[in-house]
């Protein structure tokens, strides 16, 4: 048989096109993740290249070099930055190439004569400044971004995993099924969310991970509600029904027939709760109970503008990065609800 | 006795309406109240009646897509109620249904191709080569193009799309279909193309069909018999030609009198149905229909009449009436 995509969806597809700003912003987005994946190639305080008497290194992936490789006497892990200015100086045969950025999300920048924060500086490459540990925000900001959208993207896909087989079953079975869950959202959502965390997360250090699994503990009711609601009307719809008389299994009807009409309502779901989830990480970063430090994190560098204001730098960078993100993801989630569901959108409740 | 192909005894098939924090039932709505149909081996059986009484309900209940309430559904004798498991899909392929609306019953992510081949999918009938020959061939006896396999049921008109739905429906050779308004959703022009090809399906491979409508012009070139529902019971059955001829049950007379005419003079004096189907949470006591029976008299409003054959009348013609045979339809020349 040959593949033919859908009409309908080319034509969703189309109209999500047509809708430029959401259009735009989802191509922004995509390359803001593309870049955050490549951010050991642009920003780093490891060189991208190092040419060291006539051999070529690339310390970018894998073991820390020692400084011994380039002839300095140390055995930790060479520091870039300086092999430049020392080989750049003649002592020694070679050079260096360093990303943009030269600065890690973890190197500090320390002098002799000043204490950080230190003020945006083109000639440092400090293009955003550094925070007031004498760390590169923009490194900050760049790991702090990936780190968060790998979050929400995580906490997106474990919430998606529960709701939508809980809230498929609930629509499709019914009767008790359906009852009790239903009562455990009703108690589930009542539960102070904020509190468990911060307990949670004073007993134990939060890793990646568990962030996620106490995130998606309460995250999972939204999207478990509107999959209920809307399994529940397709199941009653003639194609089902005639799917039914068929004969075909509870398994094939769910899959095959009410999961791909559903589609609309799941992806339309996407974009906002990602933004929540990056929104959320940020606060309980802010509040010191989310990822430890030295993790990089929007959050943690927020706290640190604001208790800092004369380092007005710090808190413009990530209130501005705060900004555009979140505007293009809401601008890519408006695009695609116009795009799935235009005119009609309804509200499940 | 031999067991007729379908035979609905007493059927009832009540919703309970939830409602408060316990989702305990507050009301139900007795949508069948007890009904016995039957229908032999291909033959039709047309089941009339204003929409709301019930008509989908005892459909639904025959292809088994709702357990009833009371009574019985036996296919070939076989009860439906007790059947599961591998037994019930042996059963499903003899069981058959068409929708009303053609824009709802089918798929709209699905091609038609994918629609046609899922009954052999899910009854594991034939290797993809077979099942694309199957296909081809539901598709030249309905009357489309094998083309519109790769095609999506949106780009069909409606009559297309119910011939795509009728395709899928005798897919499996069924012996009985419940048609559930077929042609009810398609325009006048297209009704009897449909209805043209239902009746050669049933001629070419013998099917039975209990034949759902509200609309009794429809009906009466399809049936062999029809019975007349209302509020969720039978209220008059007979042979097709002669419940036309000589309808007992004021319903009836009334539902044929309502049949639209060409000539405007002739409709004059005719007793038009007034007021809507009672809800059926609530029936009237007594006969259902006594609120609307221009008849009606006492013992109606108090006795509930059974459906019995009247004395001197066909056997097989059974009215539940008290005043049975009282009003005529007027003469129409
Ligand atoms: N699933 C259901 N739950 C509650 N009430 C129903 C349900 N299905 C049908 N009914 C009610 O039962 C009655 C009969 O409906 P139906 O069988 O669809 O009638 P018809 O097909 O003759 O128009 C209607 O009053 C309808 O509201
Ligand atoms: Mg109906």
């Amino acid at each position: 048989m040959r593949f033919r995509l859908n009409p309908l969806t080319v034509q969703k597809i189309r109209r999500f096109r047509s809708i430029r700003r959401g259009y735009w912003s989802f191509w922004i987005f995509c390359l803001l993740i593309l870049f955050s994946l490549a951010a050991e190639l642009l920003v780093n305080d490891r060189a991208i290249l190092v040419h060291y008497e006539g051999r070529f290194y690339w310390p970018t992936y894998g073991d820390p070099l020692p400084g011994r490789t380039f002839g300095l006497d140390y055995d930790y892990e060479t520091d870039y930055r300086h092999l430049r200015r020392h080989l750049a100086a003649g002592r020694g045969a070679g050079w260096v190439l360093m990303p943009p950025v030269p600065y890690g999300p973890y190197s500090t920048d320390l002098r002799t004569d000043a204490f950080p924060p230190f003020a945006p500086s083109w000639s440092e490459r400090h293009y955003l400044g550094t925070d007031t540990v004498g760390r590169d925000v923009l490194a900050r900001l760049v790991y702090g971004f990936r780190i968060a959208i790998f979050f929400s993207l995580g906490l997106l896909a474990a919430n998606y995993a529960i709701g939508v087989s809980i809230g498929c079953a609930m629509g499709y079975f019914g009767g008790r099924f359906d009852l009790f869950f239903q009562r455990v959202i009703e108690i589930w959502a009542n539960m102070p969310f904020l509190y468990v965390v911060i307990i949670v997360s004073s007993i134990v250090v939060p890793s990646f991970a568990l962030l996620i699994a106490i995130m998606a503990f309460f995250g999972w009711i939204g999207i478990t509600w509107t999959m209920r609601t809307v399994t529940y009307k397709e199941r009653t719809r003639d194609y089902v029904l005639a799917a039914q008389v068929l004969g075909a299994s509870h398994g094939r009807i769910i899959l095959r027939h009410i999961l791909p009409n559903t589609v609309a309502v799941i992806v339309t779901y996407a974009p906002f709760s990602v933004a929540s989830g990056i929104v959320a990480l940020t606060s309980l970063d802010y509040l010191g109970f989310g990822l430890p430090p030295p993790t990089p994190s929007w959050g943690e560098l927020l706290q640190q503008g604001w208790a800092y204001m004369s380092a007005w730098w710090i808190v413009a960078a990530v209130v501005g990065a705060m900004v555009v993100t979140l505007v293009t993801v809401t601008f890519i989630g408006e695009a695609v609800r116009e795009a799935f569901d235009p005119k009609r959108y309804t509200v499940y409740e | 006795m031999t067991s007729a192909l379908l035979q609905v005894s007493d059927l009832k098939m009540h919703f309970p309406l939830r409602g408060g924090v316990l989702f305990r039932p507050v009301a139900t709505v007795r949508a069948v109240d007890g009904v016995n149909l039957t229908v032999e081996a291909g033959q039709t059986l047309g089941l009339v009646g204003e929409s709301g009484c019930g008509k989908t309900t005892v459909g639904r209940c025959v292809v088994r897509l709702y357990r009833p309430t009371a009574g019985r559904v036996r296919v070939d004798g076989q009860d439906l109620a007790v059947v599961r498991g591998g037994r019930l899909k042996q059963i499903r392929r003899d069981l058959q249904m068409i929708f009303q609306d053609p824009f709802e019953s089918l798929n709209a992510r699905h091609t038609v191709g994918e629609i046609l081949r899922e009954p052999f999918r899910i009854h594991r009938i034939g290797g993809p080569g077979q099942q694309a020959a199957a296909v081809e061939r539901l598709l030249e006896r309905v009357g489309l193009d094998p083309g519109a396999q790769n095609r999506f049921p949106h780009e069909f008109s409606g009559g297309q799309r119910q011939r795509i739905g009728i395709a899928r429906a005798v897919a499996l050779n069924p012996r009985l279909i419940v048609c559930d308004e077929p042609v009810s959703a398609l325009d006048v022009s297209i009704q009897s193309q449909i209805l043209n090809l239902l009746l050669d399906l049933q001629r070419e491979m013998g099917l039975a069909y209990l034949f759902i409508t509200h609309d009794l012009a429809v009906v009466k070139h399809v049936s062999d018999r029809i019975a007349v529902m209302y509020l969720g019971k039978i209220v008059e059955t007979a042979d097709a030609d002669r419940l036309y001829q000589a309808p007992l049950h004021p319903y009836t007379v009334a539902l044929i009198s309502a049949i639209p005419v060409p000539d405007p003079a002739r409709r004059k004096g005719r007793p038009l149905l007034g007021g809507d189907v009672p809800s059926p949470i609530d029936p009237p006591a007594g006969c259902r229909f006594h609120p609307r029976c221009p008849l009606a008299v006492d013992r109606c409003r108090r006795e509930e009449p059974v459906l019995q054959a009247m004395d001197g009348a066909e056997p097989d013609h059974r009215v539940a009436c008290h005043r049975a045979g009282q009003m005529r339809l007027p003469p129409d020349g």
